[in-house]
């Protein structure tokens, strides 16, 4: 793992993205995230709008920015579900700010990071969930680390793939 | 203090939005008289401004995804793919001619059941409207089994309404947008439905569990409930009709945190994992529509007379059956109970009605002799010439020879 000077980090990393992509990108993912479990028959172990944030909050390096989207996509995924809005959106702020410190100070380019770091931030959101779920609001909800552990594993295979297609978008100078 | 600002903008950044997440999810639950948290069954106007604002961002690109795929499908179907076209019409036809055969036989059944319903004062709710809709996303999570459909307060959708298919029950009406609306699943964790077995008619309460599958919770443990039985809807939820399909048993564990009680798992009759057009079931009526009517109608005329000749054959066969004495043989091989009639039926037969087998029956006798069953052995003089071979058979006991 290469650690880096922020300063140093920041003047020869940072990317820009055409204004198309951060527009359509978190929506495409948001619009997949509802389409694709009835095209796979319920299969739903993965979390799109989760790799989305953690995406832009480590390429941009700006832990407010990871903040902010990690938030919107968090609360509008809450909306398109019964549960209380907010959960989603707790869960995915703190990925994204934890995405977005950690870009500072870490290469981001390299395949194993990314790897580790989505799988790592995964399985965190599903922890803030099920706290938030069952300790802060009280409420039942079953749930399987197994099948937390599983949706990890997915999110960081996707991701795998998902990065590179998103790193060829980005402007050139 | 600028430089707080500036040195903690991150953090400061964080803590702004986590705190306003935490009291925006503060006010959606409220605690119940038994001192349990929930949320709010019917959610709040800014929750719902919210649903609604994710709802038209999300459903426009989820109509046209749908609107290509049945255009492809449709350009499939309707002008290419119509190799066996010819054969599924002459199936589909035999399907109906029996359907309509059986309907006719049933008809006399529903009208006493009506006229009995009326004298108990009993009105059974008759499913009168649909209204066909096309299912489109889902909420994209596990633990929150939503998916909307096409059709929404425009046309008529209103919450609770119940959402079923040609196979069973798939869920009710959750949340109404204009033209669009959330149904849950009965699969999901919140969901609830009266129901009922349909052979020990025994109740409880169907919902989902985290891994989306079906169970019925709340019964106390009892032998008679196999897997293969049919769980049928129970009507006492104001949500569903009385009698739709469910799904069937599938297997029965113990609960594990209640000892005598058990839960019974249920594999759904619908398909709830590719749904594609659903029925929303718009207005119950205590009485058939009249498309109904007019089916039914269609029925008796075309093949009432067939029906009722079934019948009076059943019926002929009934009362020899109870007439005739028979002594069930002990020997005779075990069938399988647990079989259902669509299952032993063969193609092109009627499903048998699942019914015990018949109890021997013995009439009293005018004149008995000593063949009758029961009745003491009159004294037989033994035979002069017996057959060496068979002297057991002919002798009776000494001590019955004399009375």
């Amino acid at each position: 793992m290469n650690v880096l000077g922020i300063d140093h980090r920041r003047d020869m990393g940072i990317r820009s993205y055409p204004l198309l992509v951060y527009a359509l990108t978190p929506l495409l993912a948001l619009v997949l995230q509802a389409l694709l479990p009835r095209l796979l028959h319920g299969y739903s172990w993965f979390d799109l709008p989760l790799l989305v944030t953690i995406y832009f909050a480590l390429v941009r390096r700006d832990p407010i920015q990871g903040t902010l989207m990690g938030c919107g996509l968090g609360l509008f995924e809450d909306a398109l579900t019964h549960h209380a809005i907010g959960v989603n959106g707790i869960a995915k702020t703190v990925a994204g700010f934890l995405a977005g410190s950690v870009g500072v100070r870490i290469d981001v380019e390299n395949h194993t990071i990314r790897l580790m770091l989505t799988f790592l931030l995964s399985l965190l959101c599903s922890a803030i969930y099920v706290f938030i779920y069952r300790v802060l609001l009280g409420l039942e909800l079953q749930w399987s680390w197994l099948a937390e552990l599983m949706k990890a594993v997915d999110n960081a295979v996707i991701a795998m793939v998902l990065f590179p297609i998103l790193d060829r978008t980005q402007m050139r100078d | 203090m600028d430089s707080f600002f500036v040195r903690y903008r991150n953090l400061l950044v964080l803590l702004a939005i986590l705190m306003a997440q935490i009291i925006g999810l503060a006010v959606q639950v409220r605690r119940t008289e038994s001192g349990r948290n929930t949320l709010d069954p019917q959610d709040t106007p800014s929750v719902r401004l919210i649903r609604l604002w994710a709802d038209a961002v999300i459903t426009p690109p989820e109509q046209l995804f749908h609107t290509s795929k049945l255009g492809t499908e449709g350009l499939w179907r309707n002008y290419i793919d119509l190799r066996s076209v010819r054969e599924q019409n002459q199936q589909l036809q035999q399907t109906i001619d029996r359907l309509r055969l059986e309907q006719a036989s049933l008809l006399e059944d529903a009208r006493q059941g009506e006229r009995l319903q009326a004298l108990m004062a009993f009105q059974e709710k008759y499913i009168y409207k649909t209204l066909a809709a096309q299912a489109l996303g889902t909420s994209g999570s596990d633990s929150s089994r939503v998916f909307n459909l096409d059709k929404g307060a425009a046309d008529g959708l209103r919450p609770d309404m119940a959402v079923i298919t040609a196979d069973g029950i798939v869920g009710k009406v959750r949340e109404v947008y204009p033209a669009s609306a959330q149904v849950l699943a009965i699969n999901d964790q919140t969901s609830g439905a009266g129901v009922i077995l349909e052979t020990t008619r025994i109740r409880g309460i169907l919902r989902g569990n985290a891994s989306g599958q079906l169970q019925i919770v709340g019964i106390l443990a009892d032998q008679r409930i196999h897997p293969g039985e049919k769980v049928l809807t129970a009507g006492g939820d104001q949500v569903f009709p009385r009698g739709l399909p469910v799904g069937v048993v599938e297997k029965v564990v113990q609960d594990p945190e209640r000892d005598s009680f058990i839960i019974v798992f249920v594999k759904p009759a619908a398909h709830l994992d590719r749904l594609d057009e659903v029925q929303v079931i718009t207005s119950t009526e205590p009485h058939f529509s009249e498309e109904m009517q007019q089916d039914m109608a269609t029925s008796e005329r075309l093949k009432g007379p067939a029906a009722a000749s079934i019948k009076e054959q059943q019926k002929a066969s009934q009362i020899m059956a109870e007439r005739l004495p028979g002594l069930t043989d002990p020997n005779a091989p075990v069938t399988d109970t647990t079989a259902t009639p669509a299952q032993s039926a063969q193609p092109g037969q009627q499903p048998a009605k699942p019914s015990e087998a018949p109890a021997p029956k013995l009439m009293r006798t005018l004149h008995p002799d000593r063949y009758t069953p029961g009745a003491q052995p009159e004294p037989v003089k033994p035979p002069t010439a017996a057959p060496a071979a068979q002297p057991a058979l002919s002798q009776p006991p000494k001590a019955e020879r004399n009375p």
